[in-house]
């Protein structure tokens, strides 16, 4: 029996350590096929490792490099920017990402974001959405201890009711904001077009009235509602504040 | 002018000009004679100019002025001048002569040739035709209710096509009695539907004169602009105003003391013009890049060999008259794998001679990525020529450029084209990809229900506190069936059975009457039962509890009493409690 249960135990613990390792072991021979100079082989073994919903920094920003390597500059910056997400990465990323941008023929201007703005993608990162709801529920979980503390006298404070009404808005000010911002999240995505070029058009057909020209590097906002009402297109606002529908091809969702 | 009779002057140019120019054999000469009004009225005065030119006058005599059928000659008031000049490096002298004359009978006579002998050499002047007018002819009336002073707007033509330009003079007409001084114009005249660009205008307007329904008006231009129609229709030109400060001769005569009686500024105003503007006519075959007027196109490139990397210009100039700035960029096929930049565009023009002319230069920038032999396809431009009436059509040649791989500067390109970056290799912090939206997380509603259960359980416990210490009734009922047990565990433990079975009574009277919230003293156990039964309580308890209570008022008397038949009731009694506990 005592060996029984000692050769289960190994093997889920094998099977946890296996679980740990795998994407370590696809990494390290991703790495070697980079070293070697197959970039397309590490680039395969890299996007395996993302597939089975593992991910880093690190191995971002070597799928970066790899792109760049094989001259594929759209899909370089749409790695690099999911690489500065981390901060192990941040730094390298960004220098990937001004170089990447350099190489780029056509540049597109780029409005500045409003600070409401700023401050929602800020938000999205730092503390987070579940974080900011976490924030507010504490305040309502204070709101209620201290009125079932006053029911049965436990505690008195001065202006006790002021303190809880104060809890109560709070609480409600910072759930509100957090699922503002999870909306924001979820309805807009931002991502990168890594095709040659595409039209960006009045109307999600191929003949419409053509609104701009986005190039390879181009940085999109995806506007998730609307472009679900069609298939194969997206709903785009492009860096210069224009909007139109761009076919989904040869775009990267961040 | 110099007046008649300066001989000295005349002589010190005479011999300027045999002097510096005693080398000169062949000596060019001309001699011109204008008359300064065509159509005179009788009895006005009229003079003939008489100018002689030539880099050198070595003899020269004075016109001899012959009889002028319609004219009589005032010989005493002849003038006469000299202007020295250098005309493209060249010296030039003209000598003038102004002859002095009096319209006498009406009609249409010519003045004659006129022979003038310079350097030995005869010349005659070109015969001028004038008019002398009859002033009975003129409406006095007419003249009077005339405008002193007017400006209009005349445009060169009226019905251009869409690019073409108009000049569009600014005249001023004003009689002979008026003097101007100066102008100004009021800015903001708006040319709707015309691109406007002022020409060069003369520093002084020069004054020509003109007879208007029988009334001599002295007629100077005073701007000059050119305008390019930018869409087809009828189009109106707005009035263009401008101020003048005149003198009326008339009125200054009573002003010995120059007083400036008569002196005034006025705001005049031109007529609004509308001007049919038409399209031009269907192109063959060819880009139309919007150019009206007289216009040559060039196109070329530079250089047609390139590393590859190096930019390459495609240069296209269009040189000519017309509406150079509004021409449009050719659009060209050029190969897809070019790099294409931003095209530059540098305009060249001048407004001299009531044109707008020059050049404009369009140059596209391409890069090559790769090496090989690229070619440009031939393009046909096509514009619209006015003065012609139809498109002149311009063949542009195929362009072909060679883009060479620079093996000097692959090492040096590639350096500075390298990532800097080095991948990351090791061991690494792995993180689930997973993205989960606020709603579509449970423990978010797990977290959401928790305090709200806490909240309405404590709610609960304290409206139940409250209760309990408030009402009486309620709290004799929930803590009836404790008091009760506890009443019938004493009496399991009695003793004395009957002080047990006194007990067993007391417990189910007092459940019963807290159970109903009854007073305890002086309730028989009759009545109770009455009361129970009134709760629809089962009769089988209800014969039980009665049961009971018999036995308790009967123990005294009864036979057989042992205290495992007490503890029997007493389980009895328990049992009795928490059926009726269900239903009271």
């Amino acid at each position: 029996m005592k060996k029984v249960l000692a050769l289960s135990f190994l093997l889920s613990f094998t099977g946890v350590l296996f679980g740990q390792s795998s994407p370590q072991l696809n990494f390290d021979e991703a790495n070697n096929s980079l070293e070697k100079g197959n970039y397309r082989e590490a680039l395969k073994r890299y996007r395996q490792i993302e597939e089975n919903d593992f991910i880093s920094g690190e191995l971002f920003l070597n799928m970066g490099i790899a792109s760049v390597q094989i001259d594929s500059l759209g899909l370089a910056k749409f790695y690099f920017l999911q690489a500065s997400k981390f901060e192990s990465t941040q730094q390298s990323a960004d220098r990937a990402l001004d170089f990447v941008n350099s190489q780029f023929s056509r540049q597109s201007a780029k409005l500045p974001k409003l600070p409401w703005d700023r401050a929602v993608d800020h938000l999205k990162i730092t503390p987070g959405t579940f974080g900011l709801f976490v924030i507010g529920y504490c305040f309502v979980c204070l709101a209620i201890l201290l009125i079932i503390a006053g029911w049965f006298n436990l505690i008195k404070l001065p202006k006790q009711k002021n303190i809880i009404i104060s809890c109560f808005t709070v609480a409600v000010l910072i759930i509100s904001l957090a699922y503002y911002v999870d909306y924001v999240d979820q309805r807009y995505d931002e991502a990168v077009l890594i095709a040659d070029q595409s039209t960006v058009s009045v109307s999600p057909t191929e003949n419409a009235e053509l609104i701009s020209m986005a190039y390879e590097g181009y940085d999109l906002t995806i506007d998730r509602k609307k472009s679900a009402t069609q298939e194969n297109w997206y709903y785009i606002r492009l860096g210069n504040g224009q909007f139109g529908w761009i076919e989904a091809k040869g775009i990267k969702i961040l | 002018m110099i007046k008649t009779g300066n001989k000295l002057a005349i002589l010190f140019f005479l011999l300027i000009s045999l002097f510096a120019n005693s080398m000169v054999l062949a000596q060019e000469v001309t001699v011109q004679a204008t008359l300064s009004e065509n159509n005179i009225f009788e009895g006005e005065s009229v003079q003939l100019d008489i100018a002689i030119s030539g880099t050198a006058l070595n003899s020269l005599e004075r016109p001899e002025i012959p009889s002028i059928s319609g004219l009589r000659y005032l010989p005493n008031r002849t003038i006469s001048g000299s202007n020295y000049t250098y005309v493209n490096g060249k010296p030039s002298l003209t000598q003038s002569y102004g002859f002095q004359f009096i319209a006498q009978t009406p009609g249409s006579y010519t003045v004659p040739s006129i022979k003038v002998t310079v350097n030995g050499k005869d010349f005659t002047t070109k015969p001028i035709a004038f008019k002398v007018l009859d002033p009975k002819t003129i409406d006095n009336g007419n003249a009077e209710r005339a405008p002193d002073i007017y400006v209009r707007l005349e445009p060169s033509t009226t019905d251009p096509v869409v690019g073409q330009q108009v000049v569009a003079d600014v005249v001023l007409y004003f009689k002979s009695e008026i003097d101007v001084s100066n102008y100004n114009t009021v800015p903001g005249w708006k040319a709707e539907g015309f691109w406007k660009e002022e020409l060069n205008n003369p520093a002084q307007a020069r004054t020509t004169s003109v007879i208007i329904n029988g009334i001599r008006y002295k007629r100077a231009r005073l701007l000059q602009y050119a305008l390019f129609p930018t869409k087809a229709g009828e189009l109106t030109l707005s009035p263009y105003t401008l101020t003048v400060r005149i003198r009326n001769t008339r009125r200054t005569a009573r002003d010995p003391f120059n007083f400036s009686f008569g002196q005034e500024n006025k705001e005049l105003k031109t007529l609004p013009v509308t001007l049919t503007v038409g399209r031009p006519p269907a192109i063959e075959n060819a880009e139309y890049i919007g150019a009206v007027g007289d216009f040559e196109i060039e196109r070329t490139i530079k250089p047609n060999s390139a590393y590859v990397g190096e930019s390459i210009e495609i240069i296209t100039e269009i040189k000519g008259s017309g509406n150079l700035p509004l021409l449009n960029k050719p659009e060209y096929d050029f190969p897809e794998s070019l790099e294409l930049y931003n095209p530059q565009e540098n305009t060249v023009i001048t407004r001299d001679n009531r044109l707008i002319a020059g050049s404009k230069v369009f140059t596209d920038i391409i890069i090559a990525r790769n090496d090989g032999r690229y070619s440009i396809p031939e393009k046909r431009l096509a514009a619209f020529n006015p003065d012609k009436g139809e498109y002149e059509y311009f063949t542009l040649p195929e362009l072909t450029f060679e883009a060479k791989i620079d093996p000097n500067a692959t090492v040096t390109s590639l350096e500075d084209m390298r990532l800097d970056i080095e991948p990351v290799i090791g061991l690494v912090q792995w993180k689930q990809k997973s993205q989960t939206y606020l709603r579509e997380r449970s423990s978010i509603w797990v977290m959401v229900f928790v305090p709200f259960l806490i909240f309405m359980g404590a709610f609960g416990y304290k409206s139940y506190n409250d209760k309990l210490n408030n009402d009486s009734g309620f709290a004799r009922s929930t803590r009836a069936k404790d008091k009760a047990m506890e009443i019938l565990e004493e009496a399991k433990n009695s003793v004395d059975i009957k002080e047990g079975y006194h007990k067993i009574q007391k417990a189910l009277s007092q459940f019963i009457a807290d159970k109903l919230n009854l007073p305890i003293a002086g309730v028989s156990g009759q009545s109770l039962i009455t009361e129970i039964q009134k709760k629809s309580v089962d009769n089988s308890v209800v014969m039980e509890a009665k049961r009971i209570f018999d036995k308790c008022e009967t123990i005294a008397y009864a036979p057989n009493i042992s205290q495992e038949g007490l503890e029997d009731d007493v389980d009895k009694t328990k049992q009795l409690i928490k059926d009726l506990g269900k239903v009271l």
